[in-house]
Formats: C-alpha cells, sequence, structure tokens
C-alpha cells in the first residue's frame, strides 16, 4: 500500500506541474458555468410562462434541481467522458515513452500496486474536478427557498447525481488507464479511449425508433442511460454495478497488461 | 551471488542472448563488455526481472527471479541504460518517490537520500525541475536511485555515460569502494574503466559468451608470455578486439590499421 500511495503521490506532484490537470480542470468549470447559466435562464423563463398562465400548482411543481441541477450534471456527464481520456493517457503510455516504466517494473512491488496507485492518482483529479461541478448546486442553495419555504435544492438529488458522475468518471478513468498501458503513444491513448467511451456514451442515439431486444441490448450497453436514475434522485443495483465491473475490469487489465507488455 | 544458467532471450526471430551461463560471487566486481547490440542491456533487464527469459534460469542470492520477483527485485540497485528520471519531478521529489517505491522505512528516508545524493554529487540541484538537468545530472540522479537502500547487488547498465572526467573518476572510485560489501555488474564501453574498477570481466558478443575470467586470467590466456601493468591499458583493447572480431582483426588492430570496435566489418567467430 506503501508503494501504490508513493506511485499516487509521485503522479499527482507531475499532473499539476503540468499544465494538463490544470487545463482539464478549467475546462470543466468554464463549461459547467456555461451549462448552469444556460439551465437557469430556461428554468427563469419557464417560470415567467407560468405565472403569465396564472397556474399556482405548475409554479409550485417547477423544481430547481429538476430543471436546472439535473440537465447541468447530464451535460457534465458527457463532458466528463470527454475530458477523461486527457487525464487518463498519461499514466502509463508516458512512462513507457520516458523508459521510467523499468524503474518501476524493478522495484520490488507488486504490478496492482501501481495500477493502483496510477488510479487513485487519477480518480483524485476527478475528484477535483466533480468538487468544481458540486460548486454550482450550492451557489444555488445560497439564493433559491422551496416553494413551502424549504432549501430550495434537494440535496438528496444532488448527492446522488454527483455520485452518478463520479462512478461515470471511475468507469472512464479505469478503461483510459486500461488503454494507456496498451501503448507508448500519449495521444493514441486519449484517442482511442476518446473514441471507446464516446461511443459507449451516445449509443442511446441509435435506439431512436429502435424497437424490442436490441433496444433493451444498446440502452443496457449505455454509459449515458445508466447516468439517468442517479439524476432523478434513485439509486440503481444495476447502474452501480455497471459502472463498477467496467472499473473491476479496468484494473484488472492493467495489470495483466503491465505483466503482459514484457513479454511483446 | 547471482547464477545465470543456460540463459536465452528472443525477440521474434532475434536472438539477443544465447545459452549465457556466469557466476558472480557475493563482493565482486565485474565488467560487463561487448559490442552494442551484443545482449548486455538485455542480460541486465533480465537480472533485473524486467525483462523475462525465453529460457534458462537466473538466481540472485538464491532467490529465482521468476519464481520469487519481489526478493530479487528487493536486493538489487539499478541503473537502466536510459535514467529513469521524471523531468517534472525535483531530484528530491525523485528519490522520495523511490524510496516509497523501494519500502525504506519511513523514518530512514531523509537520511538515506541525503547519503546517495551525497555520493552522485547532487547537491544544488536537489530542488530544481530533472527535465531542466543537464544530461549529466540526469545520470547521477539515476545513479542516486540505484544507490538508494544501499542494496546488495548493484546493476548498473553504462553508469558513466554523459559524465565529465572528473565524475567519471568519482563513479569508478565510488564503484571501487563497494566492492567487497556490494556485488556489482557494470556495463561500459570504455575498456580503463574495466581495468580500474573491476576484479573479473564478462565479454559476450552476438548473445554469446566469449570469455569470462579475471583480468589477470585473461592476460595469460590471451597475452602469453607478455608482461602488463593495469595502468598500461592498451593490453585490454587487444584482447578485446581478439575476443569479439577473431585473432585477424585483433592482428589488424595491432599493425595499427584501424580495426575500432564497431567499425571493423564484422567477422563470424
Ligand atoms: N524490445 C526489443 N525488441 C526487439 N529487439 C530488441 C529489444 N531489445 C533489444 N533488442 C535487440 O537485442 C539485441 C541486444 O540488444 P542490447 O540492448 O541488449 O545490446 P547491448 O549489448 O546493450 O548494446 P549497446 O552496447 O548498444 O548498449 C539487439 O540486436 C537489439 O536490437
Ligand atoms: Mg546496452
Amino acid at each position: 500500500m506503501r508503494a501504490a500511495l508513493a506511485v499516487a503521490r509521485k503522479e499527482l506532484t507531475a499532473a499539476f506541474t503540468t499544465p494538463v490537470a490544470w487545463a482539464v480542470l478549467m475546462v470543466i468549470a468554464f463549461f459547467a458555468a456555461q451549462f448552469f447559466n444556460g439551465a437557469l435562464d430556461a428554468f427563469r423563463f419557464l417560470t415567467l410562462r407560468a405565472m403569465q398562465l396564472q397556474n399556482p400548482g405548475l409554479l409550485e411543481r417547477l423544481s430547481l434541481t429538476e430543471r436546472v441541477v439535473a440537465p447541468l450534471f447530464g451535460s457534465m456527464g458527457l463532458l466528463l467522458v470527454i475530458v477523461a481520456p486527457f487525464l487518463s493517457m498519461r499514466l502509463f503510455a508516458e512512462e513507457k515513452r520516458a523508459r521510467t516504466f523499468e524503474l518501476l517494473l524493478t522495484a520490488p512491488v507488486r504490478p496492482w500496486q501501481i495500477v493502483l496507485g496510477k488510479y487513485l492518482a487519477g480518480m483524485a483529479t476527478m475528484a477535483a474536478a466533480l468538487l468544481l461541478v458540486a460548486l454550482f448546486p450550492l451557489l444555488l442553495s445560497f439564493y433559491a427557498t422551496g416553494t413551502q419555504g424549504g432549501a430550495g435544492v434537494e440535496w438528496q438529488t444532488v448527492g446522488t447525481g454527483l455520485l452518478g458522475l463520479l462512478l461515470l468518471g471511475a468507469m472512464a478513468m479505469a478503461v483510459g488507464m486500461f488503454v494507456s498501458a496498451l501503448t507508448e503513444s500519449v495521444i493514441v491513448a486519449a484517442l482511442v479511449s476518446l473514441l471507446f467511451l464516446l461511443s459507449l456514451y451516445v449509443v442511446t442515439l441509435f435506439t431512436i425508433g429502435m424497437e424490442g431486444p436490441v433496444r433493451e441490448l444498446v440502452l443496457a450497453l449505455s454509459a449515458s442511460d445508466h447516468l439517468t436514475s442517479f439524476l432523478t434522485g434513485r439509486i440503481e443495483l444495476k447502474d452501480v454495478v455497471y459502472y463498477l465491473s467496467f472499473v473491476v475490469l479496468g484494473l484488472w487489465l492493467t495489470d495483466r497488461a503491465l505483466e503482459g507488455a514484457r513479454w511483446a | 551471488m547471482i547464477e545465470v544458467e543456460h540463459l536465452t532471450r528472443r525477440f521474434r526471430e532475434l536472438v539477443a542472448v544465447e545459452d549465457l551461463s556466469f557466476r558472480v560471487e557475493k563482493g565482486e566486481v565485474v565488467g560487463f563488455l561487448g559490442p552494442n547490440g551484443a545482449g548486455k542491456s538485455t542480460t541486465m533487464r533480465i537480472l533485473t526481472g524486467f525483462l523475462p527469459a525465453t529460457s534458462g534460469t537466473v538466481k540472485v542470492a538464491g532467490f529465482d527471479v521468476f519464481d520469487e520477483p519481489l526478493e530479487v527485485k528487493r536486493r538489487i540497485g539499478y541503473l537502466p541504460e536510459n535514467p529513469p528520471v521524471y523531468p517534472d519531478l525535483t531530484p528530491l521529489e525523485y528519490l522520495r518517490f523511490c524510496a516509497g517505491l523501494k519500502g525504506l522505512p519511513r523514518r530512514a528516508v531523509a537520511g538515506e537520500i541525503e547519503r546517495v545524493a551525497g555520493l552522485a554529487r547532487l547537491d544544488g540541484v536537489m530542488d530544481r525541475l530533472t527535465g531542466s538537468l543537464s544530461k549529466g545530472y540526469r545520470q547521477r540522479v539515476g545513479l542516486a536511485q540505484a544507490l538508494l537502500g544501499d542494496p546488495e547487488v548493484l546493476i548498473l547498465d553504462e553508469p558513466t555515460v554523459g559524465l565529465d572526467p572528473l565524475q567519471i573518476r568519482e563513479v569508478r572510485e565510488l564503484v571501487k569502494s563497494l566492492a567487497g560489501r556490494h556485488t556489482v555488474v557494470l556495463s561500459t564501453h570504455i575498456l580503463p574503466e574495466v581495468a580500474m574498477t573491476c576484479q573479473k570481466v564478462l565479454v559476450v558478443n552476438k548473445g554469446r559468451l566469449v570469455d569470462f575470467d579475471t583480468l589477470d586470467g585473461l592476460i595469460r590466456k590471451h597475452l602469453p608470455g607478455r608482461t602488463v601493468t593495469l595502468e598500461d591499458i592498451a593490453f585490454l583493447e587487444e584482447i578485446y578486439s581478439k575476443l569479439v572480431e577473431g585473432p585477424a582483426a585483433a592482428a589488424a588492430a595491432l599493425a595499427g590499421l584501424g580495426a575500432a570496435p564497431g567499425t571493423a566489418p564484422e567477422v563470424a567467430p
């Protein structure tokens, strides 16, 4: 475990010495702010319409969490899938290119400790990105009050939404790390994992107009479809299992890849 | 301390190391010689557990590299051919990282880093990014890493490459001072280095062992009847070209026709 922590620490030091991690965090903050403003404008427009229609029932049912936070988190899901490959690309590809891989593999540690350390570092950066996203509902809660005078933001839904995003990020990081362990090229690592993750994320587009078991299958494979319950405040076992199985598989395959890389 | 038996390593159809066997006793300093591509680095990578062998066995301190890699790795300090340093870390951060990887006791880390930094003459650069250091300094950082934790066995792949003449002399002194307590295998293309620091010489060519003996043994075997002093190192060049290129080339070299290792046409053994 000590070795894993040493790897994680070194990885974070390197990640925040180079501009990559900072750039990713900036991109996240920038787009989160844009989506947040957009969703807030849409919400304002809706409340105005409801007032014009003189429909107090409708006005009461308009929920900030549902209309602002959930769409924000939904867009952040796509954004996470797009930026995660840039956080994971260096993990192993860079070690191989710079020949520091030899140092890691001749150290008295098992490969899984290296894998774990790298993954922890990747997830720490991912968690930092999610903290940035979490600032927006927090900001909202300072200004909004509920219709009955309670909190304007449903914290439970915010919580499950963040958990969903964290699981999605964990999946993206595990997939990206595995791809990074297969190549010496940082760019190839980023592009291949981006292609794979993005396909899994937008595969739902193909279900439009589809029916029956094929549609069910595509939805079951989709990384975005498994996020929807989290965004509406529910934690469903099948979604958790979906994301965690990618994490476990990704970590295991990376460990195998490290062993296998030496046989090439 | 190191027992290599019938070691073979293939890269697809290319045989990099072929049926190599030798033993290094505890406390010996062995120089590993051979032309470019002879298989020196490959052998060292197998000894350190980085590459698996295609066939054959390697034991370090009685532990098989393949069966008990951690026991072996714990006992080896390894300087690879390309110093394995990270441009985004300072030497201090780097050595702390290596100490963590090697699992040195926490309390000993600071002192141990100071010790190896002193041995590798890193004072003054410990807080600069390694990426901005000169090649020689990067090599020294790599060397400090190998010495970290005072391992019993040191495997140094061309440790003096890129160093200035004074530093080369210091590294030689360092290696000499390690002899006895440590077992050292170092590869080099600088023959005087071998004469000055090593007790035994291991010569490989095209993946095969050509000779493995003490300096005195080599002189007796290949230059019978000649008396040479260790200060006069030309004799080693003569032996080397005999072993690696065959007697004809050695004769040519002797005649001053310029058969520098590597540039001469290869003669089949
Ligand atoms: N990963 C690899 N894949 C394919 N061939 C390799 C690989 N590593 C080494 N070789 C080949 O194995 C042979 C031995 O290489 P090695 O690096 O061990 O030589 P060396 O004795 O260290 O040479 P040098 O003096 O130039 O450092 C060379 O022909 C090299 O091309
Ligand atoms: Mg070499």
